[in-house]
């Protein structure tokens, strides 16, 4: 296995975060989406990112289920690395739809940081995610390109998008070490440097957005958590929890 | 939003066979959900999705006829009893 330094590790864990809570986000639908094909399809794209947290954890930790649980779950809030995206609760699809489309938009992005990485592993997982991706996107896409066509549903899309933004521009905030990794050759750049680019898929899909009128959210090198992450965490340990020395 | 029935096959062995159906508003979406709905485990390697509309169905009367038509069906077991019964009436009488 590749050593993996302090630099790496922070950067893989700003993902493997974000991944995570986006799973668990995502398969939270699971029964209340607006009809049976879309929650079963939200929780089938769910498990792929989560399928994805659990390969980069394996890199991090190798394969043994207790430390990989005592990594996923059982961190102190400040030593989490996710962004506020993923950690809040959006109890409107609309707004939950906004969010698939906005941070897979991005994911592909991120997974191409990883691409030509100096940690083997990393490259060889992205390669992997990346086919997955396409098809996460493609769910997005085809069912935007319907609703966009429908005024009322085109109302409510742009008026999640403009709420999610914010929110959304979280992602780009870098782990605390990631200069020393982009040195390091673990990524190739920046999360900030991709900015550029998702906000013109931004534009392209639902029309120029004025990036000026955007709150900027605060940025903290990810070390702090929304307020909505206390009870996510505590509905994803809710099991876990009844016995932590089981083998599922 | 129209309904679609889907059916799987596995690579190079069974035939495509129907494992269910969806509500979708277009081919695209059809496919997408398929996808997510009945392939996500890899129960197949191939995906047929057809518009419910598409399929050509007449009514039962159509082909209730066919099912009271026993001397269509051809399993030898009428020949083979017979056969039997013969053998064995050549076993009792060997000398004639």
């Amino acid at each position: 296995m590749n050593e993996i330094s302090i630099a790496a590790r922070d950067v893989i864990l700003a993902f493997v975060d974000d991944e995570h809570l986006m799973g668990q986000q995502h398969t939270e639908w699971i029964g209340v989406a607006p009809f049976l094909e879309e929650d079963l399809a939200f929780a089938s794209i769910g498990q792929d990112e989560l399928g994805h947290a659990a390969m980069l954890l394996e890199a991090l930790v190798g394969t043994d289920d207790a430390d990989i649980d005592a990594l996923a779950f059982y961190r102190e809030a400040s030593q989490w690395r996710s962004c506020a995206l993923v950690e809040v609760t959006l109890p409107e699809w609309s707004d939950t739809l906004l969010r698939h489309w906005l941070y897979d938009a991005a994911e592909e992005l991120r997974w191409q940081l990883f691409q030509g990485s100096s940690v083997q592993l990393l490259a060889d997982i992205s390669v992997r995610a990346l086919s997955e991706e396409r098809f996460h996107r493609q769910h997005g896409d085809a069912l935007l390109d319907v609703l966009l066509r429908v005024d009322d549903a085109h109302d409510r899309i742009m008026a999640s998008l403009h709420k999610v933004l914010p929110l959304a521009l979280t992602m780009f905030d870098g782990a605390p070490s990631e200069a020393d990794a982009l040195v390091e050759g673990v990524i190739s750049g920046s999360l900030i440097s991709l900015l550029g680019d998702w906000q013109q898929r931004v534009d392209h899909r639902f029309g120029p957005v004025d990036w000026d009128q955007i709150v900027r959210p605060v940025l903290s090198q990810r070390k702090e958590r929304h307020d909505d992450f206390a009870p996510l965490l505590a509905r994803m340990l809710e099991v876990l929890d009844l016995d932590r020395t089981v083998t599922w | 939003m129209a309904i679609f029935e889907v059916f799987l096959k596995k690579d190079g062995r069974d035939e495509f066979r129907h494992v269910g159906a969806l509500d979708a508003a277009n081919d695209e979406l059809a496919l997408v959900s398929a996808r997510e709905c009945y392939v996500r485990r890899a129960e197949g390697d191939l995906l047929w999705v057809v518009r419910r509309d598409n399929i050509l169905s007449p009514e039962r009367e159509f082909t209730a006829p066919n099912a009271d038509k026993p001397h269509r069906h051809h399993s030898g077991e009428a020949v083979a009893a017979r056969r039997k019964a013969l053998r064995e009436m050549t076993k009792a009488q060997p000398d004639e």
